[in-house]
């Protein structure tokens, strides 16, 4: 799968920040939709970290944020508490970030990936509960700091509530990196947890990746940061895979580091190293009480999990006996999968359904740039088609430009049939007769065979509609072909 | 009798009764004020017009008929850490010299809708940290019972204050002795509620485990008057508790301790207190067993050993991340600088003052790595232990009496230069602080030469309810305090110490 080769065994390990999908910050009632919004302008006391003013829980994030532990396998905990992690920075208001850092919320966990050889287990150490920082802005046109003579800072996203997903060091190639945060993402989705969009940065990774030693020692650990797409996190991971390797080949040592990827330049670059090793010198939050969870409580949350990716993937192979292939692409939305189940549930065969769902829906999908959630076709529309298509009413190639008119127009199966003139060219009556004269005319041989009785398999008479069939091009009705051609035969 | 001496009590019940109006007595607690600001230097800022203001408005209203509040023209002052839409809260800094609040402190919000008037914000050593009220951007609170002496700190403006008549109820902070201390300083009633009962919401933090709101006033029945309007839940405040209060003035109708079970320290080394504070403890020892109390010596071996170090080593940490928001960047003193890291330390090199930036380096250090192992973790354990100390006492006691401060108000300039010495100066009063336990001063009259004495009763977390039953019997005995008249000629003078 990686297109990398490495000659020391790769460890990588990744921390994930998912943006929690909360209508306010963690703290604070101010909304969270800040993307496009005049900066500084979703701010209060609290998160601007006005003096006398303190931080309040927002009980939505803790729930979901349990969720997430509870979709990951985790044991959620009973108590968990926060920390504060003291640093200066402008972009943070109260000089210190309120994080979990003890006591996480959920501990312990794993989730299951395509790995290089089949299913693998990774690991989750943890998910805590953290808020974000505002935002830098520097007046410079790369939008970098160097050469900025002056900064400007929006604190609109600061205080957004983020839960970070760390996971042991079980990734062992980039391509399995990427299927953890594809997976965990999948999760966070399925959840309702997080939109987990990376471009827009609700859904971050950080990456820690060493090469072990020959006696199997592991190695110095590297982090990567700045990571916006999954292609990026394979691209750094692999680009940092034959630094690493190259270094160490040529006798050189690994410097433990933080580095930033460049994805236009496809390096990854050493951050300029602080003046001291960070001591963000984490201490309890005493402003906050401490977040109690009954048993009773953790119950009604794992009561309230909607099903899981992994569950339907099952559940479909199970009931609509669908290939892993098929099942794995149309549950990977959950948008998808309940738009193909609904397509079942008005009466389309399960088989045909996925196809159409899988190859044409997804196809019209990417030609028109639009998601399934606001899809012109209704479920029942594409159910009839797929029964008009089952039932040779319509043929495949027909009913892919009646879906591209639903799509497209916005009409019903009926007016796009009608549209299509699907209707109109239907070969039926007179026409259809003239077409059978001819083939039956064209094909005395066999004719003849049947005319004598000789056909007592119905072999021939087979033979013959098909020729029909394929000559009127599908448009006629098989029925009707089977009426005429036994007529026409004098049967 | 002024009006400026009545009690919350009399001048809320006068008038409700119309026997004389809440401009009458606004007036006349602000003209005490302007009498004597001069020599005492409690307050940073007066409100002379909005405090006019608001005794018109309840004036009025009860003109109209309208429902009036339990401290209904009542005036008072708040410390100036407390936030006050609209009105400069310094907290006696040069980082928030100018700076205005857009919000009211929950307890203010509280206190305004009781009908208390707010009339002035009052002085206190920089960020609450400090026991004299020195270390002030406006210079030094002097003690209202002798000129020559501190109020005590931090509270000591609204301590000064309440002494000499400029209202009948203040609030303060206490942190680790606060409002206690300057109570017994400057010879007065001061309670430190149990840690949850307040809200903190707008109160500038200096230890968030610690602070707690706190009145301060001349009599029992005042302070809980004003914990009837503090405590109550507040959903801006988590770690106040969210508990169905008792009615705090019914515990007053208690008339005797029998039956109550009434512990006193005695774990005194020699030079441990000044005598005369030493007798204080013995007479209200005495009051207790003369209203019916049994009393039996208690010590506190864990928390007069500990309770310094474990003290200022939460506090000082907690100051450190507590104070990180003063960058220069959003609000207060800003000084630029090549570089950020040159303005923040520009910045906050020069705005705080030389206690505050002493408190934030040693609290940085205790907090770093290595050292939080062998100071931060440690003292957690040992408030813990401390917190069982407490309990195994209270299984066999209703309450307990020790002093508040191990001595008398002293001279002015005299602990500046010796900050570990200030510090030895809250050993009773900081571990009360550290178990969350809520703790009264009670006035115990004043020596032949006029200066105050006091005792500290302390009872378990959230019974400050009966701890305010039992502190009314002791007063019946021991005494309501007086309003103090500052007597000029002992003001001591010198150079380069005045405001």
């Amino acid at each position: 799968m990686s297109s990398v080769e490495s000659e020391r065994p790769i460890v990588i390990g990744l921390e994930v920040h998912l943006q929690l999908n909360t209508s306010t910050k963690l703290f604070c009632p101010c909304s969270t939709d800040y993307i496009g919004r005049t900066p500084n302008t979703n701010i209060c006391p609290i998160c601007l970290a006005v003096p006398g003013t303190l931080p309040i829980i927002n009980d939505r994030a803790v729930a979901l944020g349990a969720r997430m532990g509870i979709g990951l396998h985790c044991a959620i905990q009973n108590y968990s508490n926060f920390h504060r992690k003291n640093y200066f920075y402008p972009d943070l208001p109260k000089a210190y970030q309120i994080t979990q850092y003890e006591l996480p919320i959920a501990v312990r966990g794993y989730i299951d990936i395509e790995g290089e050889g089949g299913l693998k287990r990774i690991r989750v150490h943890h998910v805590h509960l953290e808020e974000d920082a505002g935002k830098l802005v520097h007046p410079t046109t790369d939008g970098r700091l160097t050469g900025a003579a002056y900064s400007l800072v929006d604190y609109n996203r600061g205080g957004v509530p983020l839960s970070e997903v760390v996971s042991e060091p079980d990734m062992s190639s980039p391509a399995e990196a990427k299927e953890y945060v594809s997976r965990l993402r999948q999760l966070a989705r399925y959840l309702d947890v997080s939109d987990g969009e990376m471009e827009s940065g609700s859904l971050r990774v950080d990456a820690n990746i060493s090469l072990s030693n020959a006696d199997g020692s592991l190695g110095t650990r590297v982090e990567i940061k700045n990571m916006n797409s999954l292609k990026s996190i394979e691209r750094a991971l692999e680009y940092e895979i034959v630094r690493q390797n190259k270094t160490l080949g040529s006798g050189g040592r690994i410097v433990q580091e933080t580095r930033l990827w460049d994805d236009s330049e496809g390096v990854t670059r050493s951050m300029r190293n602080k003046e001291t090793a960070s001591d963000y010198r984490y201490y309890p939050e005493m402003d906050l009480a401490p977040i109690v969870l009954t048993d009773e409580e953790i119950e009604r949350f794992e009561k309230n999990m909607p099903e899981l990716p992994w569950e339907k993937r099952d559940r479909f192979s199970r009931e609509f006996g669908l290939s892993k292939d098929e099942v794995t692409i149309l549950t990977e939305q959950k948008e998808l999968a309940a738009y193909y189940e609904s397509v079942v549930n008005a009466g389309a065969p399960s088989g045909r359904a996925a196809n159409w769902v899988r190859m044409e829906v997804l196809r019209v999908l990417n030609e028109t740039g639009g998601s399934i959630t606001d899809f012109g076709v209704s479920p029942a529309a594409l159910a009839g088609l797929v029964r008009k298509i089952e039932n040779k009413e319509l043929s495949s190639t027909v009913g892919k430009d009646i879906l591209d008119l639903m799509a497209r127009e916005g009409c019903s199966l009926e007016d796009a049939i009608e549209c299509s003139g699907a209707a109109a060219s239907r070969l039926t009556g007179d026409s259809l007769r003239a077409l059978i004269s001819s083939v039956v005319e064209a094909n005395a041989d066999v004719t003849g065979i049947i005319k004598s009785g000789q056909d007592k398999k119905g072999g021939k008479m087979k033979f013959l509609h098909g020729l029909v069939m394929k000559e009127s091009r599908g448009q006629a009705d098989p029925k009707e072909v089977s009426e005429v051609l036994s007529k026409e035969l004098g049967l | 009798m002024e009006l400026y001496e009545l009690t919350a009590r009399e001048i809320a019940d006068g008038v409700k009764a119309k026997k004389f109006s809440a401009e009458d007595v606004t007036r006349a607690c602000l003209g005490r004020l302007s009498s004597l600001e001069t020599d005492l230097n409690a307050c940073i800022t007066v409100m002379e017009d909005s405090a006019v203001a608001k005794a018109r408005a309840i004036d009025s209203g009860l003109a109209r008929g309208d429902e009036m509040g339990p401290l209904a023209g009542a005036p008072y002052i708040a410390k100036d850490n407390f936030c006050s839409r609209g009105v400069r809260t310094t907290c006696s800094s040069r980082i928030l010299e100018n700076w205005t609040p857009t919000y009211d402190a929950s307890a203010i919000s509280y206190m305004n809708d009781a009908g208390a008037i707010l009339m002035a914000k009052s002085n206190l050593d920089e960020f609450a940290m400090g026991s004299s009220t020195e270390n002030s951007i406006i210079g030094p609170t002097k003690n209202p019972r002798d000129l020559r002496r501190v109020p005590g700190g931090s509270s000591g403006g609204s301590a000064a204050a309440v002494a000499a008549g400029y209202c009948p109820v203040a609030l303060g902070s206490d942190t680790g002795g606060s409002v206690r201390q300057p109570a017994a300083f400057c010879g007065i009633q001061g309670m430190k509620p149990s840690y949850g009962e307040v809200s903190r919401y707008g109160i500038v933090a200096y230890a968030s485990s610690l602070d707690q709101v706190s009145p301060l006033a001349r009599s029992v029945e005042d302070l809980a008057m004003a914990l009837e309007v503090l405590a109550r839940p507040d959903p801006r405040d988590t770690t106040c508790d969210a508990y169905d209060r008792p009615k705090f003035t019914d515990a007053l109708l208690l008339q005797d301790l029998k039956g109550k079970r009434i512990g006193v320290f005695a774990g005194f080394e020699a030079e441990m207190m000044d005598a005369e504070l030493y007798g204080a403890l013995t007479s209200a020892a005495d009051h207790c067993k003369s209203a019916g109390a049994v009393v039996e010596p208690i010590d506190l071996p864990i928390a007069v050993k500990y309770g310094v170090a474990t003290y200022y080593v939460t506090a000082l940490a907690d100051a450190s991340s507590q104070l990180a928001c003063y960058d220069g960047i959003r609000y207060g003193a800003h000084i630029d600088g090549p570089t950020l890291a040159d303005m923040y330390a520009n910045t906050r090199t020069a705005s705080f003052g030389e206690e505050v930036r002493r408190r934030i380096i040693l609290g940085t250090a205790l907090l770093t790595e290595g050292y939080y192992q062998n100071y931060y973790g440690p003292a957690l354990k040992v408030r813990t232990k401390m917190s069982a100390e407490f309990d195994e006492l209270f299984s066999r006691f209703d309450a307990y009496l020790l002093p508040t401060s191990p001595s008398m108000p002293y001279m002015l300039g005299m602990k500046e230069e010796d900050p570990t010495r200030m510090y030895l100066g809250d050993v009773f009063t900081v571990p009360i602080s550290l178990g969350g336990l809520p703790g009264i001063n009670i006035s115990m009259g004043l020596t032949a030469d006029g200066l105050p004495l006091s005792v500290q009763l302390v009872g378990q977390r959230y019974d400050d309810a009966r701890l305010l039953g039992i502190a009314s019997v002791i007063e019946r005995i021991a005494g309501r305090p007086g309003v103090a008249t500052p007597d000029r000629d002992k003001t001591l003078r010198r150079g380069g110490n005045g405001a």
